[in-house]
């Protein structure tokens, strides 16, 4: 007898089980805003059970997941931008504009963390879902199926990403080149 | 953390590592501010609705009133292109939820289609939100002239100001939305720039 397909209650579970932590922390990259941040995730978690309705498994469920809490940060961001009108930068205008704390080590976790925040939180929505999924330790061929962006372009943005990643974030700084 | 990977791997630790409010919500739950959710965007929309209604039932009134045939005519032309912009508003700008096929959507696709959404909405804010309010506006000031010459002689500078404040209102608003529609476009290039180099 075939294996019944999970339902859609089943599948939010499992969704919610496995990735809760990271669908965390994808709502801190979109929202610096504590209560706004929750009511977004709270988004995320509804958008995710609903669509679960239509999940035919034509992609894994960890794309799935990760396309339904872009997609609904993306609208998230979108409004908030009409409200807020913030300046969005790009990977490409990052990578060639030096960093005035460039170099400077982050000591501790928190205050890594924080910077890392801070610039994740200045990207453009795609860019911003390419350096999530990298952090997230996704490889290239799955954000390249999450963000829709070509593997070449995918590829590209990573190596900006790291030399971005590296020249402000690099131990001991230019000290040590 | 010192010297045991590179850096980048190390951010990616701290990234992962970072602490967790650990928010978890029940099926239940989900179901109940799903529910919660939708009778929001329910009320939101009915709001706009019922602003639209109050200005087309006073128009109504105003109709239902005036003895004068033109003016009749002005005020029905108000009340017609009053409801023809709720029915716009409603098919294209009201609160929405999210569809619930977002997964089939990359991200490059969804932020695509929320952007040219937008761009259409703003682009053609003469044809649906300010074009249809005209003929009414103009027949309703015709209608004023011919039924108070008097007035208007007395009042003609003040008139004319009105009118000439009320054009540039239209053509402030018109030209906002142009620029709103250009600066999305922009974006939206950005992305086709993207998606064609695959």
């Amino acid at each position: 007898m075939p294996a019944q397909a999970p339902t859609q209650d089943e599948l939010y579970r499992e969704a919610a089980e496995t990735y809760a932590a990271a669908l965390e922390r994808l709502a801190r990259a979109y929202e610096a805003d504590p209560e706004v941040r929750r009511d977004l995730l709270q988004d995320i978690h509804i958008a995710l059970w609903r669509s679960f309705e239509c999940f035919d498994g034509r992609c894994s469920l960890r794309t799935w997941i990760y396309r339904v809490a872009h997609n609904t940060a993306v609208s998230h961001v979108i409004l908030q931008r009409r409200k807020r009108s913030q300046t969005l930068v790009g990977l490409e205008e990052l990578d060639s504009v030096p960093d005035h704390r460039e170099g400077e080590w982050a000591a501790d976790r928190h205050h890594a963390l924080e910077r890392l925040m801070e610039l994740v939180q200045s990207l453009k929505p795609l860019d911003r879902q390419v350096i999530l999924s990298y952090l997230e330790g996704l490889d290239a061929a799955a954000i390249g199926e999450i963000s829709g962006i070509s593997p070449g372009n995918v590829a590209t943005k990573i190596h900006r990403i790291k030399n971005i990643l590296a020249r402000r974030f690099q131990e001991g700084g230019r000290h040590g080149e | 953390m010192a010297n045991e990977s590179p850096p980048n791997d190390r951010l990616k630790c701290v990234w992962q590592n970072q602490p967790s409010e650990g928010i978890h919500m029940s099926v239940d739950e989900i179901r109940r501010r799903a529910g919660k959710f939708h009778r929001k965007i329910y009320w939101r929309n009915s709001r706009e609705y019922v602003a639209g209604l109050v200005v087309v039932v006073f128009f109504g009134f105003q109709f239902w009133r005036v003895p004068d045939a033109l003016t009749r005519v002005g005020f029905g032309l108000m009340i017609a292109g009053m409801l023809y912009l709720i029915g716009q508003l409603h098919r294209k700008g009201s609160a929405r939820s999210l569809p619930a096929e977002m997964g089939l959507a990359s991200g490059l696709d969804f932020f695509r289609r929320e952007l040219e959404r937008q761009r259409d909405l703003v682009g053609s804010v003469w044809s649906w939100y300010l074009g249809p309010l005209i003929p009414g506006w103009v027949v309703l000031m015709v209608a004023l002239a011919r039924t108070n010459p008097g007035h208007l002689r007395h009042f003609g500078l003040t008139f004319a100001a009105f009118n000439l404040f009320a054009a540039l209102a239209f053509v402030f608003v018109w030209k906002l939305n142009q620029r709103a529609a250009r600066r999305l476009q922009r974006r939206i290039d950005e992305l086709n720039a993207l998606e064609g180099q695959r």
